[in-house]
């Protein structure tokens, strides 16, 4: 600690330890835990707290029972425990009223208990709790009384203080402990309802999940099962989750499981009377079925357990250690019907199938939930009959006029994946018959969402549009229904959306649709017979004039991915078309614009300076430049396109990425400078003075004027003067580092106390 | 037993990263979303992991309600929903819903390039999180699901700042975010129905504050930035907090246009730029002056005062006016708590040579005006959030005082729990209905009346009908319950006199009632049915035999009473 703090820090803990001295906000506390982390970690807490006794009058003043405040006690326990992490004291308080306290106490019985047993048990595995030191002895029983009282929110630290203990540490004492605790556990079970049952779960998982606990304690597996049927439906999905995540677990375990995981569906499937044999795989238990009365037996209930359900799922469906065999299609099978549920297309024969229509018809909920299920299943076959179901289902979604936007976003995306998922015909690398047939129908829905009044819809439908041609642009079955219909028209009318986040989503896709050769030029009245303004002129007019960033920033995007694939408008007149970017983007306001200008000259620099760029297999291919001989060769379209005046300014940018990007471009360039031979920056005296000059008062803040065309050999020299690693260091710190430091914060602290109360907090 | 349970994440006795939980009729709501001005990682967030421990966010939460648009109140939103992962709705007005990402993006670009940090959100993800959005207008009744509904009340404060009624089934919460009980020039002032919720959740910023008059304020603003100028000095207002630029620009302007100043006034392009397009946009969230006046001309069509160019940022002449709350950490902060020397970057030490003033420009409700919304709602219990302890605890005593209900100020991950009286609906018959009508009573929602029928549960419905109804409903007989009492009277003659007597007795005592004399030798009165028979042991008395049904319980006991007394004795 640097004697300024040493300093200050007394005044600091008699004002924490006063009472009547509010503490103006509670960042500072945590700041300042932050800060003594660092210093534990850095050297020893012993040394701390004899260097700082006003440190252990602290702790040991809040220590008595005051009316100190409850930020002041929580602050100092952190404290506590965080030097307990090295030398053993402090005593433990729990189950305070604020979770932060309960929870800050809790983690620090988990520390002391730790701490306590690191020496004497590590030698002897075998020591019993009977011989375990008094601290931790008196912690057990604690835990014990805990498991035993009929206070719900008592069992429930008691547990996450075990859970974390197990989570944590995986020494052999860990399993003498759960030996003497796993009893008291399983009692929980016996009483119904079983109280704190999402604890008890995550217990009981991170036990399955320590390596020392779940290898020898063999009655594990049993609580598991019983668990598993004792809870309520939606508690067991959590705890069938993680016992299907576990890498070991008994298969009749993992069965059981699923087989919980699984039940909402399948009394989904029942109650709509689906084939039977889709019911029999999806059943692992083959027991008795429960009806939807029981398992779904109101809306919310209902409701809220297939959410959950297909939620589970989603996240199970990509792991190696899924069940197997996975059942696909009885899967795809309940996915496809809750969605007809979902949209009141499904036709109910059965009591239980009304029931459940009635509650879901209309859930939006459930309709997203569903539909990312359903988009997660794409990964994975079903039989054709059942795809095309898929498909369907989809269709009426995006289709439906009752389909709400978040709802819409989800569909798209779920089509997406389907399509992608969809097989190739051999041969011919166009989507297969059955995709194509779907996009026939799906591309006059397209246009319809694109003139949606939400901007949210249009705004999916351009995001699901772009990512279409992007897989699929070069494809000829694609091409012709994409051009057959309205949708390039209409996004390119969508350049000129009343919502900036529209037209920059039409940025984006105009970028994809020209790339691919899709942009339609009819003939319009405005421009009898004649040539359409170019896309190239239409996005420079929106680069220059937009009022809002995100299309500009999509318009740099877009230029940046043309320059790369050498697009046939950019590959005309290439010099022509960079210098005229980065006019434009260098007089932007939105710092964005202007790091993605440094990102286009990037391109451009390793373009010229002859590095062979990945190329987009359908784009026309730029002529590759054959490496210029000379060094002054090669860096004179750079100095023609201004590129060097760009870069420069940039390195003083107010905004830093754009500096940091600046200098990382023109460090890259001056070690390409270095592998060609030729001249060594000799160029003219005075003009490199000059330049420096204008650099030196564009660092001091000053605009001043443009530098204007630079010879090679003087930029060159210039790269060679300059610091840029020094520069790039300075860079590297953020512009509150004053502020944020140790003694500022001291001083803000004491600066506010006497301070308080006269001011008036009046944040916003 | 129900109850409604309330936990702040953050505003818990203190202000900043406002959020908090609300579990009410077995839904939770999380209100407001925001960030900590003072801390620079994840701690400027709420902690969501309290809130759920296991399961996801998007299972337990029902939604989230943003109250406005500042970023104490909305700017965790992104990273909620698109890195921790809610998948659900997110209810706000429409103008916040249109400024949101502005100051969004705005924080993002501080994070970001500024102080450089990684994983912070991103543009996109501001967008897609847009996009859960679902915007309402002003007392639109918003169905959330078949149970859970919310309204939203204006609140003054800022363009689209609204109060958000939660209410589920007969429970409810009122949430005032920020508010502001005065009119301010450019808004109007909170209002809220009496609604009369089980609890209200309202912002304390100024629990202690009677605030002077706002225009002794202005005048001495102005003053002080005209004196200033005049001085050939230049001023600078680094106005942070969006809607307060709006205010204080309205303030100069019509300042600079009645003493036909010349001056210039500059603003920084950018957010304040931005965000007036939004205030001529909405323009029906601002107050009836503006909304008056905007046909003639909009009150944000600066005519005096001009985007500021990064050209004019020489010396910032001698005076800095800081119109509201600057956060531990920053340098307004140091010069606010009267620091005089500042170290800035690179080591070098600047010394605070110009006067600074603070002049609050802040639009929050004070303590009267706190009391004056409690009075308003008429709630059960009231929660404090959104200010400092101290300050708390002086207003719960007094709204506990004034009002005689309990006022509660948590700490953060601190839970409050309501009891709420279970509230069960009964459907009632409508023969029954009439049948009250018929008694000529006009029902008024004042007074009570008690109301006779038979309970009929079924299918968890409960419903109020006739008991004729209800055993045809049920198809059970009915079944009558007779009252049967035996009175022994001295009187030797044959038990067909004694009767002859009995009755003439009451027909002269009970002149109302109809009493009569059946062949049978039984006497009647109403359903009360009177029979005399001889003692089996003693001939000189007789036993009367008195049965009446529950109908006529009174009756029947009045007769009974009156019979013992024996009868007169007759002229003989």
């Amino acid at each position: 600690m640097d004697p300024e703090c040493s300093q200050l820090l007394p005044a600091l803990c008699s004002v924490l330890a006063d009472p009547r001295q509010p503490v103006a906000d509670d960042t500072c506390l945590e700041k300042l835990l932050d800060w003594f982390k660092t210093i534990t970690e850095a050297g020893s807490s012993l040394l701390l707290l004899q260097e700082n006794p006003c440190l252990l009058g602290l702790l040991c003043h809040v220590l008595k029972p005051q009316d100190l405040s409850p930020r002041v006690l929580s602050f100092s326990l952190r404290l506590a425990g965080m030097l307990a992490a090295q030398e053993d004291c402090f005593q433990y308080l729990q189950g305070d009223s604020s979770l932060f306290v309960a929870s800050a106490a809790g983690q620090l019985l988990v520390h002391i208990l730790g701490l306590s047993l690191q020496g004497p048990a590590e030698g002897h595995p075998g020591l019993q709790t009977g011989d375990w030191p008094v601290c931790a002895q008196k912690i057990v029983s604690h835990i014990e009384e805990s498991l035993r009282s009929a206070a719900t929110p008592q069992i429930t630290q008691a547990l996450n203080v075990l859970t974390t203990t197990f989570g944590h540490c995986h020494d052999p004492w860990t399993q003498v402990l759960w030996g003497r605790l796993s009893p008291l556990v399983a009692c929980l079970l016996e009483k119904d309802p079983v109280p704190a049952a999402h604890s008890l779960v995550d217990l009981l998982l991170s036990v399955a999940r320590s390596p020392v606990l779940s290898s020898s304690s063999s009655g594990l597996w049993e609580t598991l099962a019983q668990t598993l049927s004792h809870l309520s439906p939606t508690q067991a999905g959590p705890l069938a989750l993680g016992i299907l995540k576990l890498q070991e677990c008994p298969q009749v375990l993992r069965a059981q499981a699923f087989a919980v995981l699984l039940q909402p569906l399948t009394c989904v499937l029942e109650a709509t009377a689906q084939a039977p044999g889709l019911l029999d795989s999806l059943d692992g238990t083959g027991g008795a079925s429960v009806t939807v009365d029981t398992l779904l037996p109101s809306k919310a209930a209902c409701v809220g357990l297939l959410c959950r359900t297909l939620a589970h799922l989603e996240l199970l469906q990509p792991l190696p250690q899924r069940p197997s065999p996975w059942p696909q299609a009885p899967l795809l099978g309940a996915t496809v019907t809750i969605l007809r549920l979902c949209s009141g297309s499904a036709t109910p024969t059965s009591d239980a199938g009304g029931h459940l229509c009635a509650f879901l018809v209309g859930c939006v909920r459930v309709q997203r939930a569903a539909l990312d299920f359903l988009g997660t299943l794409s990964q994975g076959t079903g039989p054709r009959e059942l795809v095309t179901q898929v498909f369907a289902v989809l269709l009426e979604y995006l289709t439906s006029p009752d389909s709400s936007p978040t709802v819409l976003k989800k569909a798209f995306q779920a089509t997406f994946r389907w399509l992608q998922s969809s097989p190739e015909t051999p041969g011919c690398s166009d989507l297969d018959p059955h995709a194509h047939l779907f996009l026939r129908e799906l591309l006059p829905v397209l246009p319809k969402r694109l003139c949606s009044p939400c901007w949210e819809v249009r705004d999916s439908g351009l995001e699901f549009l772009t990512q279409m041609i992007g897989r699929w642009g070069g494809q000829a079955g694609f091409r012709r229904a994409l051009l057959a219909s309205e949708v390039p028209e209409l996004t390119e009318q969508l350049l000129r959306d009343p919502e900036s986040y529209v037209r920059a989503s039409a940025v984006a896709a105009m970028g994809q649709l020209s790339s691919q050769g899709l942009r339609v030029t009819p003939a319009s009245p405005e421009h009898p017979g004649g040539q359409q303004k170019s896309l190239l002129a239409e996005l420079l007019h929106i680069l220059s004039t937009d009022s809002e960033g995100f299309p500009r920033r999509a318009v740099m995007h877009v230029f940046t991915q043309w320059l790369r694939d050498g697009h046939a408008d950019v590959a005309g007149d290439t010099e022509r078309f960079v210098a005229r970017v980065l006019q434009v983007a260098s007089q932007d306001l939105d710092w964005e614009v202007r790091a993605q200008g440094l990102e286009l000259a990037l391109v451009f620099l390793e373009q010229t300076l002859g590095r062979p760029s990945s190329h987009c297999p359908y784009a026309v291919t730029p002529p590759v430049a054959a490496p210029p001989s000379s060094l002054a060769q090669a860096l004179r379209p750079l100095c023609r396109v201004q590129l060097f005046e760009f870069a420069f300014r940039a390195l003083f940018d107010c905004d830093r990425p754009v500096a940091q990007k600046s200098c990382d471009l023109l460090l890259f360039l001056r070690a390409q400078t270095a592998s060609y031979g030729g001249p060594q920056g000799s160029g003219s005296v005075p003009e490199v003075a000059s330049v420096e000059a204008a650099l030196q008062r564009w660092q001091a803040g000053d605009q001043g004027q443009p530098l204007g065309y630079l010879e090679p050999e003087v930029v060159v020299a210039v790269l060679r003067s300059m610091d840029l690693e020094g520069l790039r260091g300075a860079l590297a710190e953020s512009s509150d580092r004053v502020e944020k430091s140790p003694q500022s914060l001291l001083q803000d602290v004491l600066a506010t106390v006497g301070a308080l109360g006269e001011d008036e907090a009046d944040c916003y | 037993m129900p109850e409604i349970r309330v936990t702040p994440l953050g505003a818990g006795q203190d202000v900043g990263r406002s959020c908090i939980l609300v579990s009410i009729g077995g839904k939770n709501v999380m209100l407001d979303c925001g960030m900590h001005m003072g801390f620079n990682d994840d701690r400027r967030f709420p902690d969501f992991s309290y809130i759920t421990r296991n399961g996801r966010l998007t299972d337990f939460l029902d939604c989230v309600i943003i109250s406005h648009f500042h970023l104490d109140h909305c700017g965790a939103l992104p990273y909620f929903s698109e890195m921790v992962g809610y998948d659900g709705p997110i209810y706000m007005t429409h103008p916040t819903q249109a400024i949101c990402p502005i100051l969004l993006e705005d924080y993002r670009k501080i994070a970001v390039d500024k102080k450089g940090e990684a994983n912070f959100f991103t543009s996109q993800m501001i967008k897609d999180c847009m996009k859960k959005v679902v915007a309402v207008h002003l007392h639109q009744t918003v169905q959330v699901d078949d149970e859970l509904e919310i309204k939203a009340y204006y609140a003054g404060h800022v363009l689209g700042a609204a109060m958000f009624q939660i209410k589920v089934g007969s429970e409810s919460v009122v949430y005032t975010g920020d508010y502001n009980m005065t009119p301010d020039r450019h808004l109007g002032a909170a209002w809220i129905d009496k609604c009369r919720p089980n609890l209200l959740i309202t912002e304390s910023t100024y629990a202690t504050t009677i605030r002077d008059s706002k225009r002794c304020r202005e005048r001495d603003f102005l003053k002080k930035v005209h004196e200033a100028v005049e001085r050939g000095g230049k001023v600078l207002i680094p106005v942070f907090a969006l809607g307060r630029a709006q205010e204080l620009c309205i303030l100069l302007e019509t300042f600079w246009e009645r003493m036909n100043l010349k001056a210039p006034i500059y603003f920084s392009t950018g957010l304040t730029e931005k965000a007036n397009h939004y205030y001529k946009l909405f323009i029906t969230w601002t107050n009836q002056k503006i909304r008056k006046t905007f046909v003639q001309r909009n009150m944000f069509e600066f005519k005096h005062i001009k985007a500021f160019d990064r050209a004019f940022a020489d010396n910032p002449g001698p005076m800095v006016i800081m119109p509201g709350y600057c956060v531990q950490g920053t340098v307004g902060h140091k010069i606010l708590s009267g620091q005089r020397k500042l170290e800035m970057e690179g080591r070098q030490v600047l010394e605070v040579k110009m006067q600074v003033e603070y002049m609050s420009f802040s639009a929050h409700a004070d303590a009267k005006g706190i009391m004056q919304l409690v009075g308003q709602a008429e709630p059960e219990s009231v929660l404090l959030v959104h200010g400092e302890a101290k300050k708390m605890e002086f207003l719960k005593q007094k709204i506990e005082q004034e009002f005689r209900v309990s006022c509660y100020m948590p700490a953060n991950g601190e839970t409050v729990t309501l009891p709420t009286s279970p509230s069960i609906p009964v459907g009632i018959s409508l023969g029954l209905l009439k049948r009250e009508m018929a008694q000529g009573l006009l029902p008024d929602a004042k007074k009570p009346r008690l109301l006779h029928g038979t309970l009929i549960m079924k299918d968890s419905n409960f419903r109020l009908v006739s008991s004729e109804q209800a055993l045809k409903e049920l198809g059970l007989a009915e079944h009558q319950l007779r009252f049967t009492c035996r009175v022994h009277l001295h009187d030797p003659r044959k038990e067909q006199e004694t009767a002859m007597r009995v009755y003439s007795h009451l027909k002269s005592v009970l002149k109302e009632h109809c009493v009569q004399h059946l062949p049978d030798g039984s006497v009647t009165v109403e359903s009360i049915l009177i029979q005399a028979a001889a003692h089996s042991e003693d001939p000189g008395t007789k036993v009367l035999l008195v049965s009446w049904t529950y109908q006529d319980e009174e009756l029947g006991s009045h007769l009974t009473s009156l019979l013992k007394k024996g009868l007169p004795q007759a002229a003989s």
